[in-house]
């Protein structure tokens, strides 16, 4: 008994040293007078629990992400054995990613060499540190901090295109977040469906590939005032023999309904590269 | 046995209650997280607060009174934001012990691990911030 009593206050003394330690590198900040145009991720986090019913048929707001220190439960990451084709297996094994264990100069990420855009569906489940949604009339907004970019879900009853290649006056040009149409399924529950994306994007981190006639379905629930979860797959029969699962993503109420600003700029990721990942990676780019 | 099972799970209900990324936005392969290089007086020259990484330059004289011109990345300014830095944390100018794990090609670029001011503060690195490598706030390596 002794020695379990020892164990625990052992165990708390070492979870209060590690708190201390990024209590007192974050004190200064603490300190300072608050500012409205801030995101406090300590307040954030102080907002525990549900915080009250969710309102009906509505996600509108500021939310935080995973990784944006406001305590958001860990996302469900894509399956890692997609179920691909022939074809899908041959174009995966064309993308170099990082997270497949190659380093940055090895790696052809667009977004990574280039600051390329993610494109949809990747910029829903990689850097989804915060995002904000607003609703129009017939349209519903996703605003993503990461590089500032904008997606429109329309809510109009009409049908996605379904024509992407050749010519013709009903063909419609592939765009990084491609064709989005959705609806309220239940109070709680909003479903879009995607399709159109160019295919020259990833729909993951680690690279899986998509064609421009993949059909992304994502279901947005709100279980209370504090939390949203959104769930992806992806069907794409010409790279994959079955639906991809893309995970789930999980979002938090911010109270103060900002965030940082998030941007990746092109010349700094140039200058990134050119000074550090690339002579990290190769000395015969060292400088 | 049970006393070390027990210490490990309130440990990890501490940490869990800190929430960091499961997924690094870039990896640190290229970097030797064994031993940190230790830069003690080096002379910071610039301080860009730039993603997917803010980048710190600095000067450093050796033991032979070389100088060596090291540039080293911080976590993305979103993560390093979260543990208390701005884009002024730096200074063009500040003499300061810098703590960066060295690229495995021996060129003097590396990772931040952390720093020690004048003052006796010091600042550390969100993902490899830890002086083991890991991170400062959960130990785990990402």
């Amino acid at each position: 008994m002794r020695k379990t009593s020892m164990g625990i206050i052992a165990g708390v003394v070492g979870v209060l040293a590690l708190s201390a330690l990024v209590a007192a590198q974050t004190a200064p900040q603490k300190n300072a007078p608050r500012s409205p145009w801030k995101y406090y991720p300590e307040d954030a986090r102080a907002n525990e629990g549900p915080g009250g019913p969710a309102p009906v048929r509505d996600m509108s707001g500021t939310w935080a992400g995973e990784s944006s220190g406001a305590g958001v439960k860990r996302l469900v990451p894509p399956e890692r054995e997609p179920a691909f084709t022939a074809l899908g297996k041959e174009l995966f094994s064309k993308n170099k990613a990082e997270s497949g264990g190659v380093l940055i100069a090895q790696s052809n990420d667009p977004h990574v060499r280039y600051c390329d855009p993610f494109g949809f569906p990747r910029n829903m489940n990689d850097q989804i540190r915060s995002m904000t949604i607003a609703t129009v009339s017939n349209r519903t907004f996703v605003m993503l901090r990461f590089m500032n970019i904008w997606r429109e879900i329309w809510m109009d009853g009409r049908t996605l295109p379904t024509n992407f290649a050749g010519r013709g006056p009903d063909v419609h040009d592939p765009t990084y977040n491609g064709y989005s149409v959705g609806r309220w399924t239940d109070d709680y529950t909003f479903v879009a469906e995607t399709t159109g994306m160019a295919a020259e994007t990833w729909a993951t981190e680690g690279g899986y590939p998509h064609s421009v006639d993949a059909r992304v379905t994502e279901r947005f629930n709100r279980s209370s005032k504090n939390d949203l979860s959104l769930t992806m797959t992806m069907d794409d029969p010409k790279l994959y023999s079955r639906p991809l699962s893309l995970g789930v993503v999980n979002f938090r109420w911010i109270p103060s309904q900002t965030f940082f600003d998030f941007s990746c700029v092109p010349s700094s990721v140039q200058q990134y590269l050119k000074e550090v990942a690339d002579p990290a990676s190769s000395p015969s780019a060292a400088r | 046995m049970k006393v070390k099972v027990l210490m490990m799970a309130v440990l990890l209900a501490g940490f869990a209650a800190i929430d960091g990324p499961s997924f690094a936005h870039h990896g640190n392969a290229a970097f030797d997280l064994g031993t940190p290089v230790v830069l003690k007086g080096a002379v910071i020259t610039e301080f860009r607060w730039i993603n997917p990484h803010p980048l710190i330059k600095a000067d450093y004289k050796d033991d032979k009174g070389n100088v060596q011109q090291w540039t080293m990345e911080l976590g993305s300014t979103v993560s390093a934001q979260l543990i208390g830095w701005t884009r002024t944390t730096l200074q063009p100018g500040d003499v300061v012990t810098l703590y960066v794990w060295q690229a495995k090609t021996g060129v003097t670029v590396g990772r931040f691990n952390k720093v020690d001011f004048a003052d006796g503060t010091t600042m550390r690195d969100t993902q490899t911030g830890g002086d083991d490598g890991g991170r400062a706030d959960t130990g785990q390596r990402n």
